[in-house]
């Protein structure tokens, strides 16, 4: 298992009256991807803020690994974290050339000066902009400006980034540029710290996730062991050919009957009336499983063993989004509920 | 993970930020290089040209009546320069991508640095070209005074600029921090040294005020200094509107003493710098 690289401990901050965030514990490992997810004001910039020492926490402490080897309280640290990149909501430049201000930063993070311009033209050329590296970013577009945003994160080329909102006001191609600059900084063994209230762009990248709501974290874990909780979940099957509609009803009656020891049997009526849905656009199956793996190794064997002449099972997937979504509004719930008994 | 220097140690990133915000009011600072050389033109050579307009007597008046306008010029500058120090990077929200990378502290001090440099240059080109000037009309040595009131002009633009840093530590946007400031600058001071010098006389110097003290910069041009530094006009005439004669009697402080001049110039620098770095810290974005 990997060190430690940054330690949330009971981090509290308030604003007057008001508790933005309470009692945060967060463990981020070197070479993790983490996505803090949670609604609008749930306190995942107020926590990305207090580990940028943009404010200071009421109370509890951030830990980070420094150059020295041991985990140093981040207020100890006597200046800014060069090992961190920050992108803190919707980024905000000086009216300055995009070069301009790339080497303004690279040098405020102590990047080797000979090697300014190559990491400035690199990133630059990574996140298609070169042609707009002698223009001021009063002339960007939103995309741009929060592509310039990512490209100051990484410009020192930092162990660790954060990422607050990175695909806000982007369109969906530039969405899955983020997504793909995500993974590549992943495949280069950085840490990766995402917030989001964009479910799949979290569950799309991230190894754990950590949920957070009216500033507490109510789950942290991979999304696979945060959907333990979930007393249903869903498999989607495709299939080679479409059933024909004459076919259907008796079919999906045989099906419900010999997979009904797997099926959810308390299935919520918000989640669907019926356990197995058949759906001709997709020309796949869904099904509602009790959620234990044993039976979706069992459900996934009879459709292809038993059902073999009824159809073709191509392919198969448990969707992480919806699933997330689930576990959020499941956990969300609880932690509704758990205040309640107190 | 990789070693590197601590940025907070030395004053490197002091040195990028002056740099950086050199270059990024360029524009600002050559619209102001293009004002000071027509200023200094219109008033140190143009004015002459005119034929009723006299040359002045001596070097030290001609210097004087120069340096009028340039109590406007660094309220101007000051005003311009230095209002968005503080507040643009909270109202712009330009603090969310500097802050993580340098000390807030050395960012405002590297931005102020940055500006009063420019804001210096200014002045210097002004009293440069009226030296020279000087000279083409009197010939040399250049009295040394001037060089005493380029010290108080630097102290003053220092004092404004600490002024104008205080309000921008604590106001919302930087169009309104220009506004405010000129209004004080210009308006408040003026007329609130107007009711002191009616209500109290010679009683109180109006030591408190800016724009008072910004008259040291033509004042320490006398020799000899004026004594006494309150004098009382007294306008007069007969046969008025409604018969008799009429009088108008005006006080005026024309200038503050040197060392208190000197000193409370210093004493406004560093207590509204104090202000500011006290604001600024409270400040969060």
């Amino acid at each position: 298992m990997s060190e430690v690289v940054l330690k949330l401990e009971n981090l509290t901050k308030k604003f007057g009256n008001f508790t933005a965030v309470k009692g945060i514990n967060l463990e981020v490992r070197r070479g993790e991807t983490i996505g803090l997810v949670g609604p609008n004001g749930a306190g995942k910039t107020t926590t990305i803020k207090m580990i940028a020492k943009i404010l200071r926490p009421n109370s509890g402490r951030i830990l980070i690994r420094t150059n020295h080897t041991e985990l140093e309280d981040l207020q100890h640290v006597p200046s800014t974290i060069t090992q961190i990149g920050f992108l803190i909501d919707i980024p905000a430049f000086y009216n300055m050339t995009a070069y301009q201000l790339l080497r303004y930063f690279a040098n405020l993070t102590n990047y080797p000066r000979d090697k300014i311009d190559i990491r400035i033209n690199e990133l630059l050329k990574l996140f298609k902009l070169t042609e707009w590296k002698h223009e001021k970013v009063k002339n960007f577009s939103k995309g741009m400006t929060q592509k310039l945003g990512i490209i100051q994160a990484l410009i020192h080329d930092p162990e660790i980034i954060i990422l607050d909102e990175p695909q806000t006001g982007l369109d969906p191609l530039a969405r899955v540029e983020i997504r793909r600059h995500i993974r590549e900084l992943q495949s280069q063994g950085k840490t990766v710290f995402v917030a989001s209230h964009m479910l799949y762009e979290i569950s799309e990248v991230c190894d754990k996730i950590a949920l957070i709501n009216y500033g507490s974290i109510i789950g942290f874990d991979t999304v696979d062991n945060l959907a333990l909780i979930l007393k249903t979940s869903e498999l989607n099957c495709v299939l080679l050919k479409p059933l024909k509609p004459s076919e259907l009803e008796p079919l999906l009656n045989r099906l419900t009957e010999r997979l009904n020891v797997y099926l959810d049997q308390n299935l919520d009526p918000m989640i669907s009336k019926i356990p197995i849905k058949y759906y001709p656009e997709q020309q796949g199956l869904k099904i509602y499983y009790d959620g234990k793996n044993e039976s979706k190794g069992e459900i996934l064997k009879i459709l292809i063993k038993e059902f073999e002449s009824d159809f073709t099972v191509i392919s198969y997937a448990q969707p992480k989004t919806s699933q997330l979504e689930r576990v959020y509004a499941e956990m969300v719930k609880n932690n509704i509920s758990n205040k309640g008994d107190v | 993970m990789e070693t590197r220097k601590d940025t907070l140690t030395g004053i490197k990133p002091i040195i990028y930020t002056i740099v950086f915000e050199i270059k990024k009011q360029k524009r600002k600072f050559y619209f102001f290089i293009v004002i000071t050389i027509l200023i200094a033109f219109l008033l140190g050579y143009i004015l002459q040209l005119i034929p009723s307009n006299l040359l002045a007597d001596s070097q030290l008046d001609y210097f004087s009546n120069s340096l009028q306008l340039i109590s406007y010029l660094t309220l101007f500058s000051a005003c311009l320069f230095f209002s968005g120090i503080i507040c643009s990077e909270f109202n712009k929200k330009t603090g969310f991508i500097v802050f993580p990378k340098i000390n807030k502290y050395k960012l405002i001090i590297g931005k102020y640095l940055g500006n009063l440099i420019l804001v210096i240059t200014i002045i210097t080109i002004y009293y440069c070209l009226l030296a020279l000037l000087g000279f083409y009309y009197y010939g040399g040595p250049i009295n040394p005074l001037i060089f005493y009131s380029y010290g108080v002009a630097i102290l003053y633009i220092i004092a404004l600029s600490s002024f104008v840093t205080f309000f921008s530590s604590f106001m919302r946007s930087v169009n309104l921090t220009i506004i405010l400031t000129l209004i004080i600058l210009f308006m408040g001071f003026s007329i609130a040294d107007q009711i002191v010098v009616l209500v109290f006389k010679d009683n109180f110097e109006p030591l408190y005020s800016l724009a008072y003290l910004g008259t040291l910069i033509t004042g320490i041009l006398n020799d000899p200094f004026p004594d006494p530094r309150y004098i009382e006009l007294t306008f007069g005439g007969q046969g008025g509107p409604f018969g008799g004669s009429v009088e108008f009697t005006f006080g005026q402080w024309l200038t503050p003493a040197i060392g208190m001049g000197i000193t409370l110039l210093i004493l406004y620098l560093i207590g509204f710098f104090i202000l500011a770095a006290i604001l600024f810290k409270r400040r969060q974005l």
